[in-house]
């Protein structure tokens, strides 16, 4: 298993050019400072938070902060408006502390650039490409390390076998197969983050409930989306012939177990989509998932399997749903008429956005006629911004992301 | 059997086909994850482990180790509850072997986190994890005294009374590790200054001498291999600034 170190063009900082006009103060300032920050814009960014505080908390600013920052307020305004980058005027902060104390107002200045952009550096509808290696664990009978920008999850795949004979109500003659694989709970899967993925995640505590939904999730879309076919999951037996069957009937197969499939993904690093980098783990594993040659042995009353590789069987996975995850950045407060808010859909977002916005999207897509087509979910919360329209855009963009995942799954 | 030692006289060859004193196929990188302080991937065989290291945070804990066993990664899938006792007791070992070789002392009232990531188990486990918490350490640029490399060796495999014919194993896998005693040895430094040595299982004191003295061999192998890969990525890191 080799991991890609990763130093992508994506995390580069902006320009100089672009931070220049980013950091514009009079997004901040009301127009009396008139401040020209050309010189201080240089590649690492400058703020003076004086003018920050000016005007938020003005009646405040000349009690609490030190002199300095009072006397440097007063050298902007009587110097006829230029900065002047001689004289201390105040705290200066580097674009990483922006981030930090006000990640709204910092994300905002960069999507309300005429072209904009994400802190990133990515476009507001760019996805980060994935990286997949799939079978790199020898004691699992399937494996995938997936790698989203710094978004890292590790997924393995057992196969254990479920006699028919221990199932405590056995379905009906009549159940679809369709839902066979939901009633016996065929598949397992479980998402685990807290390993220390993050800040948020430390290990040792129970799932939170993002975790938990995540589990929920990823379960619901398998069963939904029909993945697994429970012929991959049989072990069947033919019985023989005996005296009691009518003439005409052939020989009657059963199911004597199943193979049940524990699916464990391990988020390794997040930055941000865990959703969508655990579904994309979970099928990379079980389209690499071997499963051994099992038959039922009658004369010991059990199952037995062959150890031998080449006899293994992998499943059939033919329509794979692609996930992509959207969030929303939204200006609005109750405080704010609602039509004076703006708002832009992200896609794929990473740890930073995830904080700063409250309102997700996701669509998962399958094909349809050998196209991108079919939606097979679509989830969305956390707020009002996105509409008919931009949803329509959203599956448009998630069926342009069905199309770049078949290469990689399928070349992979 | 899988030691059966009547193959093993014969040809002297275990049953992955290593002699006695081979180590397993030995892979490290470091810096695989972007995000985390340091971080390393190493893998000794089938055993692989991912460790990062994020620090100094408040507050004062010293080296605080914690490690994630996969339910993926032994033979039988198997969740592994909160608190359990032998991963704890790990923990605290690799804990221990850290506090004494980081230079804590530039570091006050601080916590170093190290999360360990077990991916896949194949026995020296211990070990592994001790030369994974290593390499992800110096990718972090933790100030350490010197490397903390460690194996595992096992007593030979005949009960035959001649000594001086048998041959301590070095660098167990899963099989080998339940069938024989066995121990763990962690050292620091080019001369090889115990840090870890950890027995579970009762072999003949006679035999005991041998197994640490091929055990020392065996770390100042591992530990030549460690400083292989951190210069490997130096020299990729330095190509890459310069051209």
């Amino acid at each position: 298993m080799i991991f890609i170190s990763h130093v992508s063009a994506e995390e580069q900082p902006c320009s100089s050019q672009a931070l220049q006009t980013l950091y514009d103060p009079k997004i901040w300032v009301t127009n009396q400072s008139g401040m020209d920050l050309s010189e201080a814009a240089l590649g690492n960014l400058r703020f003076t938070v004086a003018t920050v505080w000016v005007k938020s908390k003005r009646r405040q600013a000349a009690a609490a902060f030190p002199q300095k920052l009072v006397d440097g307020r007063q050298t902007v305004h009587t110097k006829g408006g230029k900065y002047n980058a001689h004289a201390p005027t105040g705290l200066a902060f580097s674009r990483e502390t922006f981030a930090k104390l006000t990640p709204g107002p910092f994300l905002q200045a960069h999507l309300q650039q005429p072209e904009p952009i994400r802190p990133n550096g990515r476009s507001l509808h760019a996805f980060r490409t994935p990286t997949i290696h799939t079978g790199s664990l020898s004691h699992s009978n399937g494996s995938a390390v997936v790698r989203l920008g710094d978004t890292a999850v590790v997924c393995g795949v057992r196969a254990e076998i479920l006699l028919a004979a221990d199932i405590p109500h056995p379905p009906s003659e009549d159940t679809s197969e369709d839902d066979l694989v939901e009633r016996l709970g065929l598949l397992v899967p479980n998402v685990e983050l807290s390993t220390g993925c993050s800040p948020d995640h430390l290990p040792g505590n129970p799932p939170s409930t993002s975790a938990q939904a995540l589990s929920y999730r990823v379960l619901s879309l398998m069963h939904t989306s029909n993945l697994i076919r429970p012929g991959d999951l049989s072990i069947q037996y033919m019985e023989p012939a005996s005296d009691d069957d009518l003439p005409d009937e052939g020989p009657k197969t059963v199911t004597k177990a199943f193979w049940t499939l524990y699916i464990d993904v391990l988020c390794i690093a997040l930055d941000g989509n865990p959703f969508d980098a655990a579904w994309a783990a979970v099928i990379s594993a079980l389209k690499s998932t071997r499963l051994p040659r099992a038959w039922w042995d009658p004369d010991r009353e059990m199952v037995l399997c062959s150890p031998l590789a080449n006899e293994t069987h992998g499943l059939r996975l033919d329509d794979i749903p692609v996930a992509s995850t959207f969030d929303v950045f939204s200006t609005g407060s109750a405080l704010k008429q609602r039509s004076e808010a703006e708002s832009w859909v992200l896609a794929d977002p990473d740890g930073f956005e995830e904080g700063v916005c409250t309102e997700t999207a996701t669509v998962v897509v399958r094909s349809e006629d050998g196209d991108a087509g079919g939606i097979t979910r679509l989830e969305k919360s956390g707020g009002g911004a996105i509409g008919k329209a931009a949803m329509g855009r959203c599956v448009h963009m998630a069926q342009q992301r069905w199309r770049e995942w078949q290469g990689v799954l399928h070349g992979g | 059997m899988p030691l059966d030692t009547s193959t093993y006289a014969l040809a002297h060859l275990r049953l992955d086909g290593r002699r006695w004193s081979e180590l397993r196929r030995i892979h490290g990188q470091i810096s695989t994850q972007a995000a985390a302080d340091g971080s390393a991937y190493f893998e000794q065989g089938n055993t692989k482990i991912l460790c990062t290291v994020t620090g100094p945070q408040e507050p004062k804990r010293g080296v605080e180790v914690e490690m994630n066993v996969a339910a993926f990664s032994g033979m039988d899938r198997k969740k592994r509850a909160r608190g359990d006792k032998r991963v704890q007791e790990m923990q605290y070992t690799i804990a221990s072997a850290f506090q004494s070789t980081i230079f804590t002392h530039l570091y006050p009232h601080s916590t170093i986190t190290l999360n360990l990531h077990v991916l896949s188990q194949d026995g020296s486990l211990l070990a592994c994890a001790l030369n994974a918490a290593t390499l992800a350490l110096i990718d972090a640029g933790m100030p350490m005294s010197d490397y903390v490399s460690a194996c595992t060796v096992a007593s030979a495999p005949s009960s035959d009374q001649t000594l001086d014919e048998q041959d301590p194993l070095l660098d167990l896998n899963g099989l080998e590790e339940q069938e024989l005693p066995f121990l763990t040895v962690g050292t620091s430094g080019e001369e090889g200054k115990v840090l870890v040595l950890l027995m579970e299982t009762r072999v003949q004191v006679a035999r005991l001498e041998a197994m640490v003295s091929v055990g020392l061999d065996g770390c100042r192998q591992i530990r030549g291999i460690l400083d292989g890969v951190v210069r490997e990525h130096g020299r990729k890191v330095l190509e890459s600034r310069v051209s």
